[in-house]
Order: structure tokens, then C-alpha cells, then sequence
């Protein structure tokens, strides 16, 4: 077992955005979450980030509540890559990841060979080793969320959350990082808009609607007609491709 | 790529020719003035005073150098130390440019603290100038905070809740000098608002020192957190920063600096702003070069500016936040243009 919730609430000045949510992630597997803008993704996300702290109900890591651990043990094993973070500070590629091994270090621990080749690794793995000493400004928004999930494999972590990690790129960039997101070994966690991607990427899905969990599944499960209907309140018929039998969500008009 | 530089220099190099750097820029202070001291009689005087040798110096001479000239530059290093240092914590941690020292209220509560004292006698004689400063420094904080805190504490939010601060002292302070003040004492208030190093002595070092160099051991030990504040206030909590802890302590730290630094010399504007700026082009954005880096060059620009504002003009001191606005106003001007062409 990784992290679970249960029975998790939060809101915002009375306004629940998560609403009694039990969800279990899978260990090894990648996990999408899907629903509206508003449906509550984002906020369950920070929820099982630690940057926020529950209202109600308990999220467990390893079957201990996250609330109990520090701050720097949680973030050496869960990993989480911000919607559109940016900077102003004029640092490069490596700078950035080398950021990513600040729970792994002390105030006054030098900057080690476990450090140097976490982020060596980590550059690798996002296929960035050799644009490590461009800066952060001249990136293009595919270099930017690659560096940002390098940093967040720079922490070693297990878990990985990441909130929708394809925002604002194009359909080439979206399918490179949710095949490398596929492919670490890590559990994920990822906030998804697009079913289709959804489907072609995540193991399982699970689906929100205002702030409550619809349904978890496979995308077989998930992505029905009845599901898309009742949470994005869209009619869609689903289909298997007949290239290569995966699922493909068309989207009815009128 | 990477375009600072000093970036990639040795280390132990430049920390050896900064801190020369200082110690020239001192002594030259110590120099300087309406009577020129040559360089060896202010090295024999500091070893007399110091190091016991028995060295024979003109009386007049070695008190001027010693109880006079030292004390006033080493203060002012102090200073433009801790206004620059206090300057990089609070832009890295509020993510804003703009920030610096006086942006939490700081020196419009200290002037009012200030004129209190001054001018309208609270105290009764007990309170002394800087104390008074200190005292209002303290509440601008506390009220600033309070709002920031009432408003969320986002970063946005600290901002706002300084520049509200800021200007309800400010229009205090006007109130007690529009209403309450004759013309002498308005032209005090004005000097001292402007930063004066004049009434400077061995005291305000022992206090000016300590705290300089506690707030640089401190911001030191949070250099690697402030890092972490590149993508905000989230990302650096994702990465295992306790961000609450940190900004309360890193708050506290330049707020007790900065208070500590405006009670002894007033409010000088621009160090905290301009050098950090200045000292990233140099040295990049990581903090723990980025902190010492602030702390020498900030020391040495406020002592150098010291000395421009005992010379510039003969027969008469200018307020020396008058220099370093002068002359730290084009010097940003120049950054910003040459930080474009480097892109």
C-alpha cells in the first residue's frame, strides 16, 4: 500500500472542494484523475501533497498518517510537479533539479556524490543531460515540465504526484511526458484533462465530481458513457480503436 | 550559458578580495576627510588601540581616526551588510523584486518612533533617538504582520499589508512634524530620515556588529530553504521546507536587523534593493553565495558612500541615503540594461 485516503474532506470558506474521498493508489501503477475544472483534482492532489492539511478524514502513507511525519521524510518519498510553476530567478536546468535534493540534505551537509548523481539520473531520465546548463527562461513549456519532474526525481521519491502535467502543451509534448511519466518506476499520481490521454496513459482512473469520488476503476470501468455523462455532464460515445484496441472517447454534439 | 562573472571563480578568491575590499574601503574611511590621516597612522592606531603595540602618533590625529572615523565605518559597513542581506531574504522569500527592507513598514515606524521622540518629547528625555526609532520599527511589524496575517499571509498579501503600514506612519510622522515641529527640528527630521551616520560611536558598533553578523549566520543556515522558495511558497514545501517555520524566523530575522540598523544611522534607502539585484548579476541566484556575496558588497557600498557624502560636498555632510540613491539609482539603471542584453 502507498497513499490512501479516507474519508477526506477540505474546502475553502464553507465551500467543500473535497468531499469525503477513499481512494487507494496502487503501488508501481499510474493513477489518473479526472473530472472538471472545480471537480476538486487539483485540491486532493495538495491534499495528498501535504500542502494542505485535511478538514476531516486521514490520508495514510504506508499505512501512517502523513500529518505525522516531518516535513522532510514525507518529501523524500512523495514528489509532487506544480500546474505551471515558473521563476524569475535566472537559474539553469541543473540548478533546478539540484533543488530537488533539498530534503536529502542537511543545513550545513556539503553537496555530495549520492546528490551529483540523483540529479545526473534525474537529468536523464526526463532526457535533459544534454540541455542541463540552459536557462530556465529560455525553455520551451515541454523543457520546463521535463526539468520540473527531473527535480521532483532528484527527492528519490516513490510516490509522484503531478498536477496536470500537460497543460498549455502541444499534442507532441503532452504524449513525450505522459509516456516518460509511464515509464518511471514510481507510483504516480496525475490530474488529467483529456480522457483519450487518459486512457492511452493510466493504469487506473479515478473520476471527481464536485469534490466527490464518482468512480475508480480501470478505464474500462471509468470511461462510460453514463460516467462522462453524469460528471462532465457531456455526451460521448467509447469505442475501441480497431489499430490498436485501446479506448477512444468520442465526444456527440446537440 | 551562464553569464555571472563570478560564478565559477574560486571560492576561497573571492571571499580573500572581498574581504581586502572592506578592509581597504574602511581604512580609506578612516583616511578621508576634512583632515586627510595617511593610511599608516590609521594602521598604527588600530594596532595601539588593539594590539597593544606602543606606536607614538599625534594625540589629535589617533582620536579622530579611533573614536571618531573606525567606529562611523564600521557601522556603516554593518549597516549596508544587513540592509543588503535583509534585501536578498525578503526578495527570495516574498518572490517579488521589488522587495526590500522597508517594504514591511520598518522605517516609516521608526520615523515616526523617531519624531515622537524628538519632537513631541515622548519619553521625557529617558528615551533616546534610536531607541524611539526601535520602538516604532517594532510596531510597524507587529501591525504589518497582523494585517498580513488577517489578509491570508500570502506573499501578495505581505506586500499590501506593508505598503498599508507604510503609509499610515508616514502620514503620522507628517502629522507630528506638520503640526507639532519649528523649522530647526523639521530640518533634523528630514537629515535623519535621510540616513545619518554622524552621531556615530564605539557603542553602536557593539550593537551594529552582533546583529550584522548573527542575521548572516542565520539567513546562512536558510540559505538551501531560500533556494527552495525559487517556485513558491508550494514548491518549497513539496521539496521538505517547513515553509511557516521559515518565513517566520527569516521575517523576524530582517525585521530585527533592519529595526536594529534604523535605529542607529536612520532610514537609508536603496542598499536593500540595489544590491542584491547587483550582487546576483555577479554571483548568481544560489543562496549560499549569494548571501555572503550581499553582506560585503552592501558593507562596502554604504561606506563608500559614507565617505563620497563627507567629501562631495566641502564644508558639509549630505545624508548619506542622499549618496547612495545618487549614485545607486543610475548603477541599477545600468543592471537592468545590461541583465536585458544578457538574456
Amino acid at each position: 500500500m502507498t497513499l490512501a485516503t479516507q474519508d477526506v474532506r477540505w474546502g475553502v470558506g464553507g465551500l467543500p472542494l473535497v468531499d469525503g474521498v477513499t481512494l487507494a493508489v496502487e503501488p508501481g501503477r499510474t493513477l489518473g484523475l479526472i473530472g472538471p475544472n472545480g471537480s476538486g483534482k487539483s485540491s486532493l492532489l495538495r491534499l495528498m501533497a501535504r500542502l494542505r492539511r485535511v478538514s476531516s478524514g486521514v490520508i495514510t502513507l504506508e499505512d501512517r498518517d502523513i500529518a505525522s511525519l516531518s516535513r522532510r521524510t514525507f518529501a523524500r518519498r512523495v514528489a509532487f510537479v506544480e500546474q505551471q510553476a515558473t521563476t524569475d530567478a535566472a537559474l539553469t536546468v541543473q540548478d533546478v533539479v539540484r533543488l530537488g535534493r533539498t530534503p536529502h540534505r542537511g543545513a550545513l551537509s556539503p553537496w555530495n556524490a549520492a546528490d551529483a548523481a540523483a540529479v545526473d539520473t534525474a537529468l536523464a531520465q526526463v532526457g535533459m543531460a544534454d540541455r542541463r546548463d540552459r536557462l530556465w527562461h529560455s525553455l520551451s513549456g515541454g523543457e520546463r515540465q521535463r526539468a520540473l519532474i527531473a527535480r521532483a526525481l532528484a527527492q528519490c521519491p516513490s510516490e509522484l504526484l503531478l498536477d496536470e502535467p500537460t497543460n498549455h502543451l502541444d499534442i507532441r509534448h503532452q504524449l513525450e511526458i505522459l509516456a516518460l511519466v509511464q515509464r518511471l518506476p514510481v507510483t504516480s499520481v496525475v490530474a488529467l484533462h483529456d480522457l483519450n490521454l487518459a486512457a492511452l496513459f493510466c493504469d487506473r482512473l479515478a473520476a471527481l465530481h464536485q469534490g466527490r469520488l464518482v468512480c475508480v476503476g480501470t478505464p474500462e470501468e471509468v470511461l462510460t458513457p453514463e460516467v462522462i455523462f453524469h460528471v462532465f455532464g457531456v455526451r460521448a460515445s467509447v469505442e475501441r480503436s480497431p489499430r490498436d484496441g485501446r479506448l477512444q472517447v468520442h465526444f456527440l454534439l446537440g | 550559458m551562464t553569464s555571472w562573472p563570478l560564478a565559477s571563480a574560486r571560492p576561497i578568491l573571492v571571499v580573500t578580495l572581498a574581504l581586502a575590499g572592506l578592509v581597504l574601503s574602511i581604512a580609506l574611511a578612516a583616511s578621508i576627510g576634512e583632515m586627510t590621516i595617511p593610511l599608516d597612522v590609521i594602521a598604527k592606531t588600530v594596532g595601539n588601540r588593539l594590539f597593544g603595540t606602543t606606536h607614538t602618533l599625534n594625540r589629535i590625529q589617533e582620536g579622530v581616526v579611533w573614536d571618531y572615523r573606525l567606529s562611523r565605518a564600521v557601522v556603516a559597513a554593518c549597516c549596508g551588510g544587513a540592509l543588503a542581506v535583509s534585501g536578498v531574504i525578503l526578495q527570495a522569500l516574498l518572490r517579488n523584486p521589488l522587495a526590500e527592507p522597508y517594504v514591511l513598514g520598518i522605517s516609516a515606524g521608526a520615523s515616526t518612533g523617531a519624531v515622537l521622540v524628538m519632537i513631541v518629547g515622548v519619553g521625557g528625555g529617558a528615551v533616546t533617538l534610536s531607541g524611539g526609532a526601535f520602538a516604532g520599527a517594532l510596531a510597524a511589524i507587529g501591525l504589518v504582520g497582523l494585517l498580513a496575517l488577517g489578509s491570508g499571509g500570502g506573499s501578495d498579501r505581505v506586500l499590501l499589508a506593508g505598503v498599508a503600514g507604510s503609509q499610515l506612519f508616514n502620514a503620522m510622522t507628517s502629522f507630528i512634524v506638520a503640526t507639532a515641529a519649528n523649522a530647526e527640528q523639521a530640518r533634523g527630521v528630514l537629515f535623519w530620515l535621510l540616513g545619518n551616520l554622524g552621531g556615530v560611536r564605539w557603542p553602536d558598533v557593539w550593537l551594529a556588529l552582533p546583529v550584522a553578523l548573527i542575521g548572516f549566520v542565520v539567513a546562512m543556515l536558510h540559505a538551501r530553504a531560500l533556494d527552495a522558495f525559487a517556485f513558491g511558497a508550494d514548491a518549497a514545501a513539496a521539496m521538505g521546507v517547513s515553509v511557516t517555520r521559515v518565513r517566520v524566523v527569516l521575517f523576524a530575522l530582517t525585521a530585527a536587523m533592519t529595526a536594529a540598523m534604523v535605529g542607529i544611522v536612520g532610514s537609508i534607502g536603496f542598499v536593500g534593493l540595489v544590491i542584491p539585484h547587483a550582487v546576483r548579476f555577479l554571483v548568481g541566484h544560489r543562496h549560499a553565495r549569494l548571501l555572503p556575496a550581499a553582506l560585503v558588497v552592501g558593507a562596502v557600498f554604504l561606506v563608500l558612500a559614507d565617505i563620497l557624502s563627507r567629501v562631495l560636498v566641502a564644508q558639509q555632510v549630505l545624508p548619506v541615503g542622499v549618496v547612495t540613491a545618487l549614485f545607486g539609482a543610475p548603477a541599477f539603471a545600468l543592471i537592468l540594461f545590461r541583465a536585458r542584453h544578457a538574456r
